[in-house]
């Protein structure tokens, strides 16, 4: 604890891209609770209107609803995907890279062939046609597609840190004393490696982020009414001239998100890698 | 060159195998999928019978295997097939035009952020820990993790609807060439500036520190050498090296760009076809920029790794393994 405040302390900016999450998380919480409006409420009378008309603190878009609710609401969904998606595809990736680095031989070629398979496609252009394939995306549809284009990343990561354990001598002593390859794994290499594994995990949370924005964006994220920053923005583009507020302030909400995000994993990646 | 024509051999290899297999599993999703093409292009009043016999004359009652085999019969000897959604038209008469405006748009993004992040990386790098390197540093890395949707309003709001220097939309009026409206390029191609710069002058400001503190340099600085000298001569050339990898392993996030961005301006690319094509459930069309997609980034990437075995002398004399 100690340790991290003095880091903390080291890096200011830091400071200010976990307020910034806090307060997206807050907002995610408890958010919705405060507000005059709902998300999918309209209010035919105040179309279009500027921040701070008629009790919109953010305007309104062309239908007449709240800009400021529908970024709070927004957040939740953004979130939770982000979250699971980093959660899950570091998991599928550690147990994927952990078998493939560990076996080795045959196991290990056989993965590094299907992950150069799924890597030569974009991760984007990817999830991108499957979810437009399969349609009406959910919070369960968007998280595995995602985790899935992400899978090579993280695996490979998982691989790398554990071919570097493998050889280092508590393994050898536990394979004599007859632990069986799963306990090897996940009880004896793995406590070892949570750094650089973190690491990973941050920074696909920013990724993740970035991408379910887009998607959302290109219009194969979570279907309406369920609000999503990136669909915001495509929806209320034809009338940024008229309503730049619209466009601008989800597109505000996404990037101070990612950004203090980023910002994170910057600082999680130099507490537990570079100055240990 | 022994290295080079291996790494053209397994790239090539399984390039082939991504391609067939990622063809089937979009055959295949859209099979299992609700939704039916014929329906969508008669409409929702259509009777059952011209249903039918639109189906029959696209052939879509065939078995999958069946079709996908004269997909592939097709596309091996150069014939992409037919849109079904727009009432079969060759994919080939629409999809290159598309990949021309594409490719310009991407060469366009290109010259703007390879010199421009190479320029401010190696100044960061070079004035390490100082201002000008917390500033460039920090805004790198809040461009990097801004999707190029969001970069791309706030360029629009900025030239467009403010100072009104710019189109909005960037699209090309019927009958006319993209070469008379080379400025819709402008605020496209910046938008896909924004995220590379981040990621290529990072990675060129951290091999830069490098660099500098390697003995060599000091040697030629302790010698007395001019200062520029040394930064350009001796250290940038090494000091390229890393980046030239990273702006090969970018050009991934670049074709997803693209697409965003092309979606975001309206521009009429590549990106915005497959969007297109996905809406409309049309799997020819889909297939055919998926497999364009795929093999325009593997060329890339095969390419960034010649040259990298190319330029570093270790790799191209040893053969050794990077």
């Amino acid at each position: 604890m100690k340790y991290i405040l003095y880091q903390l302390k080291k890096h200011p900016l830091a400071i200010v891209g976990i307020a910034v999450i806090i307060f997206w998380l807050i907002m995610a919480f408890i958010g919705p609770a405060m507000l005059n409006f709902t998300h999918t409420q309209i209010d035919s009378e105040n179309q279009i209107v500027g921040p701070g008309v008629n009790g919109h603190l953010l305007g309104t878009d062309s239908l007449g609803r709240d800009i400021l609710a529908r970024v709070v609401y927004g957040s939740r969904s953004i979130l939770t995907v982000a979250l699971l998606t980093s959660i899950l595809s570091t998991f599928i990736g550690v147990i994927l890279g952990f078998t493939a680095g560990y076996f080795g031989g045959k196991t290990d070629t056989i993965f590094l062939r299907s992950m150069d398979i799924l890597m030569a496609i974009p991760p984007l252009v990817l999830s991108m046609v499957i979810l437009g394939i399969l349609g009406d995306s959910t919070i369960v549809s968007l998280t595995l597609i995602v985790s899935i284009a992400f899978v090579p990343a993280t695996a490979r990561v998982s691989r790398g840190v554990l071919l570097t354990e493998k050889s280092q001598e508590y393994v050898s002593a536990a394979r004599i004393r007859g632990e069986n390859h799963i306990y090897i794994m996940f009880v004896e290499i793995l406590p070892n490696t949570t750094g650089p594994i973190i690491v990973e995990a941050t920074a696909r949370f920013a990724y993740s982020i970035m991408m379910v924005a887009s998607l959302g964006f290109l219009g194969v994220g979570l279907q309406p009414p369920t609000p999503d920053w990136g669909m915001m923005v495509i929806e209320n583009k034809p009338v940024i001239a008229q309503a730049p507020w619209a466009v601008l302030f989800p597109a505000i909400a996404i990037a101070s998100l990612v950004i203090a995000i980023s910002i994170f994993s910057d600082f999680v990646s130099k507490v537990l890698i570079h100055e240990r | 060159m022994n290295r080079t024509l291996s790494i053209v051999v397994r790239r090539l290899g399984s390039l082939v195998a991504t391609l067939v297999v990622m063809s089937f599993i979009i055959f295949l999703l859209v099979e299992i999928m609700p939704g039916d093409v014929a329906q969508m292009i008669l409409g929702q009043s259509a009777t059952p019978e011209a249903v039918a016999s639109l189906r029959e004359a696209r052939g879509l009652d065939d078995p999958l295997m069946q079709r996908y085999g004269r997909w592939v019969s097709g596309v091996v000897v150069g014939d992409l097939g037919e849109s079904i959604y727009m009432q079969g038209v060759a994919i080939n008469s629409i999809l290159w035009r598309r990949v021309g405006h594409s490719v310009l748009l991407a060469m366009t993004a290109f010259i703007m952020f390879v010199p421009l992040s190479i320029f401010f990386g190696v100044l960061a790098g070079v004035k390490e820990n100082k201002l000008s390197d917390s500033i460039i540093s920090f805004f790198g890395l809040a461009t990097m993790a801004l999707p190029e949707f969001v970069s791309g309003v706030i360029l629009i709001t900025v030239f467009a609807v403010q100072l009104q220097w710019l189109p909005i939309v960037s699209v090309i009026p019927i009958g006319e060439s993209i070469w008379q409206n080379l400025s819709i390029l402008f605020l496209p191609a910046l938008s896909i500036t924004f995220v590379m710069f981040g990621y290529i002058s990072r990675m060129q400001r951290s091999s830069m520190i490098t660099v500098m503190n390697s003995d060599y340099v000091r040697a030629a600085i302790l010698k007395g050498m001019p200062r520029k000298y040394v930064i350009f001569k001796h250290a940038l050339k090494n000091a390229l090296l890393p980046t030239i990898t990273i702006i090969g392993m970018n050009m991934g996030w670049l074709f997803g760009g693209l697409i965003v961005v092309e979606t975001l301006f309206g521009f009429p690319g590549m990106g915005s076809l497959l969007m297109t094509a996905i809406k409309t459930r049309d799997v020819p069309l889909i297939e055919a920029c998926v497999l364009l997609i795929t093999a325009i980034y593997a060329l890339s990437t095969m390419i960034t790794d010649i040259m990298y075995s190319y330029l570093n002398p270790r790799i191209r004399f040893q053969g050794g393994q990077r």
